[in-house]
């Protein structure tokens, strides 16, 4: 699996598939900090209503993470992540209250924000991805795939509420 | 095409920093400041010591010489003629233009006390302050007002171990950006690390022949060697008026950040925007709008039709280990009949949440401590004008589908799902629960 900076890839995310295994949150902190620590994890799995759901940093577009911290530490790699400057945060966790998927993390240690830089060091691709044993839960696609298959989802969930249709997955493809 | 920037704040430079690269387009910033853009956000925690000098500057100054932009430090401009297109500088120099950006912000509100113009006295409007205020050696400061700069002083000037005392006109700190149950919890926060916080004080005068000695309020005096005036920006209108521009509070914009002058845009804090979320006009001096605004003037520049939604309401305020945030309106600034806002309240030890409800759709709130977490979430539902509260006629399923992320609705349900059966219990109009 190559994995060149040429094309933004994200990580698409299908909650339906999850089963809380938390597989994901161990190889994070493997991969980042050398533990099997959850605590350290840049993917955080939450339990809502009694299904889980991966949470993690979505890279956005026009992140809005990276206008409000005071000290200009959040900043866009190459690889299209929005990763913190450790040196210039001060923790003071504007970016984990603006997120919408409360995606910034605090490092035990540190007690600054941590987020998923979708392992830009590695070549083979994010680890949570490969760590994934939940067949989809978790994929790394091209920003326009996970685009599509966020808007079919939209229409699929519209159509069930329509017609009481089968439940849908996110992932379409 | 000329390019004319007048202030060289964060909307200034990220105008240009837009601009930077295009072709056929030369731009030129007159900045007030003699230094290159900073973050005046981070002003606080530099006086404090957390961060280093340099980290309060957010682009190298690299970048305006290699490229199609000039900088122009310490040139202030005085009048603009829109008749011959030209900004005259208070120095005397005239600037053509084609498009003209305003950026200028705004200056602090200086409180009409006498002797406050006494050495001793400074603000944390620029980093010249800044820097005075750094190297200042004093042992008992007072910061007047209590927005979220004054609490970002008192905790820099407390942590270099002056005693610190906050005075606030209003009867709760953080007046404009929290209601009165968060205020006293913030203020109960601050006394709990020894900062002294006077509210619903007024500040008569500043002692001091010369250098000040100390403080006299409506209630009592305080010595001290430092005052710090934290007491908000008010726009500058004075050089749009000179060239005829409309201005209420602010400069008057219209969704493209465009004027009334043609060729003339205005952004950052001299701007009056709408609120994204109720289109109310009112001054937004937060960070994260002057950079949006900014990238609408520099878009519209550039030909493409760019389209302004509104200012997103933020702020956040944050001292030692307490972290509150707040978001879209305050009951205060709420100008409609009580009756119509519902108003959830969730309290644990000093963690507090209140989300202000109207028609069914969030339309503000704040969290202190815990709860701040669960902010994201309930803006995103508010910046989406969601349906939040459960009625007979929005099933889940209905709501989920609307939603166009369905688990933060289910985060956040929860908090709304008891809500029909306590709303009694509760409150029924801001007034009940201000006591």
């Amino acid at each position: 699996m190559g994995y060149t900076h040429d094309v933004k890839k994200i990580i698409l995310v299908s909650r339906e598939k999850c089963n809380g295994c938390r597989r994901c949150e161990l190889v994070c902190s493997l991969q980042h900090f050398g533990l099997f620590a959850p605590a350290f994890s840049r993917i955080r799995v939450l339990k809502v209503n009694n299904s889980y759901l991966p949470s993690l940093c979505g890279a956005c577009e026009d992140a809005p993470c990276i206008k409000v911290c005071p000290v200009n530490a959040r900043f866009r790699l190459d690889n299209h992540a929005v990763d913190t400057d450790d040196d210039r945060c001060l923790g003071c966790l504007a970016c984990r209250y603006v997120c919408p998927f409360m995606a910034p993390v605090i490092s035990p240690v540190t007690k600054k924000t941590i987020t998923c830089d979708l392992c830009f060091d590695d070549p083979s691709g994010p680890w949570c991805v490969q760590a994934c044993r939940q067949r989809g839960a978790l994929q790394f696609v091209p920003v326009k795939t996970a685009a599509r298959c966020r808007a079919n989802f939209g229409a699929q969930l519209w159509k069930r509420v329509i017609t009481r249709g089968p439940r849908v997955t996110a992932s379409g493809i | 095409m000329k390019i004319l920037i007048v202030g060289g704040g964060i909307a200034g430079h990220e105008v240009a920093a837009c601009l930077a690269g295009e072709d056929g387009l030369e731009v030129t910033i007159l900045s007030a400041e003699r230094h290159v853009e900073y973050d005046p956000c981070s002003l606080p925690y530099y006086i404090g010591g957390v961060i280093p000098r340099e980290s309060v500057f957010r682009k190298n100054r690299s970048l305006y010489e290699g490229g199609n932009t000039r900088l122009f430090l310490d040139c202030p401009a005085a009048s603009i003629n829109s008749n011959n297109r030209t900004v005259t500088s208070s120095g005397g120099e005239t600037f053509p233009y084609d498009r003209l950006v305003l950026a200028h912000g705004g200056s602090l509100f200086i409180p009409p006390v006498p002797g406050i113009d006494q050495e001793g006295v400074f603000d944390c409007k620029s980093l010249d302050q800044a820097d005075k205020l750094a190297q200042c050696q004093g042992t008992r400061a007072l910061v007047i007002g209590s927005g979220a700069i004054g609490i970002e002083v008192a905790e820099a000037l407390k942590r270099r171990g002056y005693e610190v005392t906050i005075i606030e006109v209003l009867p709760w700190v953080l007046p404009a950006l929290f209601d009165e149950p968060a205020g006293r919890l913030l203020k109960r926060a601050l006394e709990g690390w020894d900062i002294n916080v006077f509210t619903s004080e007024r500040v008569l005068a500043v002692n001091g022949s010369g250098k000040v000695t100390g403080v006299t309020t409506d209630q009592r005096e305080i010595p001290c060697d430092t005052v710090v005036m934290a007491t908000g920006v008010v726009p500058g209108k004075a050089l749009a008026e000179t060239a005829g521009i409309r201005v209420n509070r602010g400069i008057l914009v219209d969704d493209r950040m465009s004027t009334n002058v043609a060729d003339i845009y205005a952004c950052g804090d001299c701007v009056e925007t709408p609120d994204a979320c109720t289109g109310d006009l009112g001054l937004y001096q937060l960070k994260h709008n002057a950079l949006d605004q900014a990238r609408i003037v520099a878009g519209n520049i550039m030909g493409r039709d760019s389209r302004y939604p509104g200012a997103y309401v933020f702020a956040r305020a944050h001292f030692f280990d307490t972290h509150a945030v707040t978001f879209g309106k305050t009951l205060r600034s709420l100008k409609c009949a009580p009756d119509a806002l519902r108003i959830i309240e969730r309290r644990r030890d000093k963690d507090y949440l209140q989300v202000i409800v109207k028609d069914d759709v969030i339309i503000g709130g704040q969290a202190i401590g815990s709860f701040a977490d669960l902010t994201g979430p309930i803006m995103a539902a508010m910046w989406r004008r969601e349906k939040i509260i459960s009625r007979p006629e929005y099933s889940a399923e209905k709501l989920k589908a609307r939603s166009s992320f369905p688990w933060m609705q289910e985060k956040i349900r929860p908090l709304f799902e008891d809500f029909g059966a306590k709303i009694d219990d509760f409150v029924k109009s801001p007034d009940a629960a201000l006591r």
